[in-house]
């Protein structure tokens, strides 16, 4: 009798609701990879030859510690991004770390902040641990007027002085060699040099000592090369450089009460390392050992060089490269790991489809050709079925296989030639593109790396767009995305055309583009190679088509009337439309200007391409039908105000047409500013600002809504819809600021939406659309509960439960990109900022599929029970009839 | 007359009132202002506090710890015995926050006025400008650690057997089934007392005859049981479930699960499928709540 309740509570399980990731799911489709960036400052933990820490201070303003063994972090911290959190230096002593007007000093086994000191303004210069007696107690900080010194236990300030004659000489190095005094080198440029030794008890000046440049070498006039005899220091310092190559010297002072080692690198090109050392006379110099690091770009070295207990010198190297890789190498030139650090600036990225196996597109081929008549199709079915049979064997031989071999041998190794679609599409290739110019392709459900390829002569200041011209569908053609790389300041822009599962760079030549181009769009027009045509309009409204065959250049031709495009210029506040003639000119049809005085536009934004809208409307508590205003050409275009004070900002959101540039809607929000985050989908827009006046963020979501009757319900044509959508619109406080926000983007869009926002804490929400309703009543009713309606509340939560990524925070989060999968209810989300996390999400539950905590076991076994129990008690029954017939 | 000097009474009490929010707004509205525009050398506070995780080690958490002042804005760091401070922040008003993925804590805003002074109050964004003071300098105690997780509802056959429907059903069957074999129901005495209780429980005489049916079915007639089981053979079973039972019918109603009214002799077949038809009924009941459904006829 049990056994049927137990199938229903079962049955009944499976709709209890469940928002948050299990326990068990941790890691199962998710991971994180950090990234530090691009190192400014590395240090090796030299307090005993097995501390295996390393520490980085990076170009991102962040402080990390590094196991140098793996490459994995122990540590990191975050500072303010921009200007105000760069560090200056970075000392190691135990703890120690620098940060331009702030002094900190970290202690290096927790991770914790030992104290913080606030420095006097100016720019700084040099600093450096003061020791005395092989204890270092205090760090002197050299500005550009003035030299202080600190306690190293509290950093409180010792003493300040100011330099003599600040504005004439240049103080560039601070240096102490375990006495008590502290020597301040100064270079008056094409003059002289000054050294400056303070007391280390009051700052007084102990000595001052100018000497000429005789004593200082100085190679062409790019380095300048001094070295002092009587303390045995070597200074070097870069000037101005002319050459293409300029030697340089990098040594290593292991404990700075102590001289630095006589031994050290001389780098004499690109790609050529010496290791020399000074000999005990102090004057020749012998060559060690000679080496070359395998890279081939001009790389940042940074060198532990230590005595081994025979007495021979060992090193280890870390050597950042100028694609931002960092390498570790070890004695014999052996690399121990490889940081791909370029990733911690993502700049734009796509997720491309993998490609079918040879078997999956033979069954496809045959669905695709046309029919050659019966028999060759019967054929064909047979041999595929073959085919089939034959991979499936092949499956279960390799299962049998592996499963002999012992538990540790068996792995799973990606690699590009074993690449292929899974069943739901669930595995993809993600398609990095960084700051650096460094191209990645990185397999969606392991994180490895599968290429790198590094676009050279990239300007830094380069913007990029990633455009998917043919996916992996057309299979004998490979699948194609083109990169355009725009040059921020000239607007010259290149093509880098590339295939984006192997990473290899297409053979297909780009056009030659020799004006500024303003506008790339992607139309859904095709040419016979299944290629998606991209189109790039120069800075006098020329277009140019890639690919532009013959065919191309027709279909634009027959085409040409129905293709709109805008273009921006927030400069000038203008907002235009444009509409393609028949000779690929253009002409302007619309025009908005939004006064600069005023307001700025900041951000407009269109709807996805790819994104589907299942339902026409939302039927409502009474059994009618709200039709949802669903115009593809809709733009919404955010602006801020000029005017920053408080009582007079306000942040504007304009619903523009694309196509005839008429403003469906305008909503302005007082007193208010930005950094404005939002996203337009489906009939919504949702935005987030800053409220100045009660000082909060607050969300307001405006829906868009053609009312109870559709116009035209078979086709969607922005010429022809005489009636404006009515607006709703409702705001909410929400309790925290955020960075980025994104919707979930799914298949056939049946799914229910949900917002990904990335919060300052590194925590991605997934707040229910449900959340943002501008029709959840404050009064409830019948028909808002018939709708499902949430009654409104002011404040938004915000549930730990929520956060998608657990406490596996990504750090500045700068994007989420989200994309469909196989499965309706699978939606792939990509978080990247300074770290890079991939997971899925299931916004309406996993409803077409079985969930993975599915009870296998306990159905079988209630099934077979319930089988034999009715074998049993049928022949049980039968035995009891003939006993009665027999009576 | 006197209503007139009333109003303008009640008038001048609402200026007052006005003026008094207009006083507190704007001692409020003082920190905004600077805050919108920061001058560069203006004058710089730091934000001192300290984090306290009950029971566990600093050096556990410090590492992946920071303080964030308003957002981004302002960042301090962790010491190694949780104590914090942020410098150089201007005067204005911020949402100081610790920021720990792997443990909560409660956001305070901090206050600073143009000459530096510091004030704590709980954050609430709905009244802004209402004021609880916090201890300052801070004092920032984790509520514990956070939930990000949520278990996987395991089965097992406790929660099956404690679930109150299972408890419903199983119950009442275990004291039909036991009780006559406690009870000594053949002993008169006994089935007297049992009618009275019963009809105590049931005073009204025209309710359906649950007492008169149960004490007839733990009677236990056996005798008439087996001439029962021979007119069945002889019939077939239909028809005799057509007798005994003619309507067990389910109404709503979660206490009064079936009503029944069977006529006649009871016999052995009726007392196993009865048991049955009332386990199905309770089933069709609690799985399909909203539709009568008549079981059997």
């Amino acid at each position: 009798m049990s056994k049927p309740t137990s199938l229903f509570v079962i049955f009944f399980s499976l709709f209890v609701m469940s928002e948050a990731v299990f326990e068990d799911q941790v890691g199962k489709f998710d991971w994180r990879q950090q990234y530090v960036g691009k190192t400014l400052f590395a240090h090796f933990d030299s307090h005993s030859q097995s501390s295996k820490k390393l520490f980085l201070a990076t170009d991102k303003n962040i402080f990390a510690s590094f196991n140098s063994r793996t490459g994995e972090l122990f540590w990191r911290h975050v500072d303010k991004a921009g200007p105000e959190g760069t560090i200056d230096i970075l000392l190691l002593h135990g703890q120690g770390d620098n940060s331009g007007r702030l002094l900190r000093s970290w202690d290096t086994n927790m991770g914790g902040l030992n104290w913080e000191a606030v420095l006097d303004t100016g720019s700084f210069q040099a600093a450096c641990f003061v020791a005395m007696q092989d204890t270092v107690k205090h760090v002197a900080v050299l500005k550009k007027a003035a030299i202080s010194l600190h306690y190293l236990t509290n950093g409180h300030q010792k003493w300040v002085e100011n330099l003599p004659d600040s504005d004439t000489v240049q103080y560039q190095a601070v240096y102490s060699g375990g006495e008590e005094e502290v020597y301040v080198l100064g270079v008056v440029p094409n003059s002289h040099l000054t050294i400056i030794a303070y007391s280390l008890e009051d700052g007084e000046i102990i000595k001052q000592v100018t000497w000429s440049r005789t004593l200082c070498v100085v190679v062409g006039h790019g380095v300048l090369m001094c070295v002092d005899t009587a303390t045995l220091a070597l200074y070097v310092d870069t000037l101005v450089c002319n050459r293409l190559y300029i030697p340089v010297l990098v040594s290593s002072q292991p404990h700075p009460a102590r001289s630095p080692i006589s031994e050290f690198f001389l780098q004499l090109g690109p790609d050529h390392h010496v290791l020399l050392q000074l000999n005990a006379d102090g004057y020749t110099i012998a060559p060690l050992r000679d080496f070359q690091p395998s890279d081939v770009f001009p790389p940042q070295l940074y060198v532990h060089a230590f005595l081994k207990k025979d007495d021979s010198v060992g090193y280890r190297v870390l050597v950042q490269t100028q694609d931002h890789a960092l390498t570790f190498i070890q004695q014999p030139g052996r690399v121990v790991w490889t940081r791909e650090e370029a990733l911690a600036d993502v700049v734009t990225m796509e997720m491309v489809d993998l490609p079918l196996t040879g078997t999956q597109a033979e069954l496809e081929g045959e669905f695709g050709k046309k029919a050659d008549g019966l028999f060759p199709m019967v054929l064909k079915r047979l041999s595929s079925q073959v085919i089939l049979l034959q991979a499936w064997l092949a499956h279960l031989w390799k299962l049998f296989y592996e499963a002999r071999k012992p538990h540790g041998q068996v792995k799973n190794e990606v690699t590009i030639e074993t690449l292929s679609r899974d069943e739901f599409n669930l595995q993809k290739m993600m398609v990095m593109v960084t700051a650096s110019g460094k191209l990645f392709g990185i397999d969606s459900k392991s994180g490895s790396i599968l290429w790198k390829h590094y676009l050279e002569n990239v300007q830094p200041n380069a913007v990029f767009k990633l455009i998917v011209q043919r996916t992996t569908a057309h299979f004998p053609h490979p699948p194609q995305c083109t990169l355009l790389i725009k040059d921020k300041d000239t607007g010259l822009a290149s093509l880098h055309v590339f295939n984006p599962i192997f990473g290899r760079k297409s053979h297909i030549a780009p056009p030659a583009l020799p004006r500024p181009i303003l506008q790339s769009l992607l139309l859904p027009v095709i040419d016979q190679d299944y290629a998606k045509v991209l189109l790039l309009v120069d800075d006098q409204y020329k277009v140019t088509a890639f690919p532009s065959t013959k065919n191309v250049l027709q279909q634009l031709q027959e085409m040409a009337s129905s293709i709109f495009f805008y273009l921006i210029r927030s400069d000038q506040g203008n907002l235009s439309g444009f509409r393609l003639r028949k000779d690929l000119s253009t002409e302007r049809i619309w025009e908005v200007v939004l006064p600069t005085e005023v307001q700025k536009i900041v951000a407009v934004n269109g709807k996805r391409p790819n994104e589907h809208v299942h339902s026409q409307g939302r039927v409502m508590g009474d059994r009618s039908v709200l039709y949802k205003y669903l115009n593809p050409n809709l733009l919404a275009v955010v602006t801020e105000s000029t005017d920053a004070h408080p009582e007079r900002a306000f942040v504007g959101v304009f619903l523009v047409d694309g196509v005839t540039g008429r403003i469906i809607h305008e909503a302005v929000q007082r007193k208010a500013r930005g950094p404005v985050h939002f996203v337009h989908s489906e009939n919504w827009v949702v935005y987030e600002y800053w409220n100045t006046k009660s000082r909060r963020n607050e969300f307001s979501v405006l829906e868009l809504f053609e009312g109870t009757e559709l116009y035209n319900s078979t086709v969607f044509s922005s010429l022809d819809r005489p009636h404006l959508p009515q607006v709703l619109q409702q705001t909410y406080i929400f309790p925290s600021p955020i960075t980025t926000m994104e919707a979930t983007l799914t298949e056939k869009g049946i799914t229910s939406r949900h917002l990904l926002v990335g919060l300052p804490s590194g925590a991605i929400l997934s707040l229910p659309k449900m959340f943002l309703d501008p029709r959840r009543p404050e009064v409830v009713t019948e028909h808002s509960r018939e709708e499902n309606l949430i009654p409104y509340a002011p404040e938004m939560p915000i549930r730990t439960e929520w956060f998608i990524n657990y406490n596996q925070t990504v750090a500045r989060v700068k994007g989420i990109y989200t994309a469909p999968s196989g499965l309706e209810s699978t939606c792939l989300v990509v978080a990247y900022g300074l770290d890079i996390y991939q997971t899925r999400v299931y916004p309406s539950k996993q409803f077409d599929v079985l969930k993975d905590d599915y009870d296998y076991v306990l159905i079988s076994s209630v099934l077979f029970a319930l089988f034999f129990a009715t074998m049993i008690s049928k022949r049980l029954a039968q035995v009891k009839l003939l006993n009665r017939a027999w009576r | 007359m006197w209503l007139h000097v009333r109003l303008s009474e009640v008038c001048l009490f609402l200026q007052a009132m006005f003026i008094l929010a207009c006083c507190f707004s704007d001692m409020e509205s003082g920190p905004i202002a600077t805050s919108g525009s920061v001058q560069p050398n203006g004058d710089r506070f730091k934000i001192e506090g300290r984090a306290i995780v009950p029971g566990v080690k600093t050096q556990d958490w410090i590492s992946s710890a920071r303080v964030t002042v308003e957002g981004e804005e302002y960042i301090g760091f962790l010491g190694t015995d949780g104590s914090f401070v942020v410098n150089d922040v201007p005067s204005g008003s911020y949402v100081v926050e610790v920021i720990s993925p792997g443990y909560k804590f409660g956001a305070v805003r901090v206050d600073i006025t143009s000459k530096g002074k510091m004030r704590a109050r709980l954050v609430n964004f709905i009244k802004t400008s209402e004021v609880i003071r916090q201890p300052y300098p801070l004092q920032l105690r984790s509520s514990g650690p956070r939930t990000y997780l949520m278990k996987r509802e395991t089965w097992g056959w406790t929660d099956f057997l404690m679930n109150p429907m299972v408890m419903m059903m199983v119950l009442p069957l275990l004291i039909i089934v036991l009780l006559p074999k406690v009870v000594n129901t053949n002993d008169p005495e006994m089935r007297k007392e049992m009618e009275q209780s019963m009809n105590m429980l049931n005073p009204n005489p025209e309710l359906p005859d649950v007492s008169e049916f149960m004490t007839k079915l733990f009677s236990g007639s056996k005798s008439s049981s087996s001439k029962a089981i021979g007119g069945s053979k002889a019939s077939g079973r239909p028809a005799v479930k057509r007798r005994w039972c003619q309507n067990i019918t389910c109404t709503s109603g979660l206490r009064n699960y079936c009503n029944w009214s069977c006529h006649g002799n009871y016999n052995a077949i009726f007392k196993k499928s009865f048991f049955i038809r009332l386990y199905n009924c309770f089933l069709s009941r609690v799985f399909f709540p909203s539709s009568e459904i008549q079981v059997c006829k």
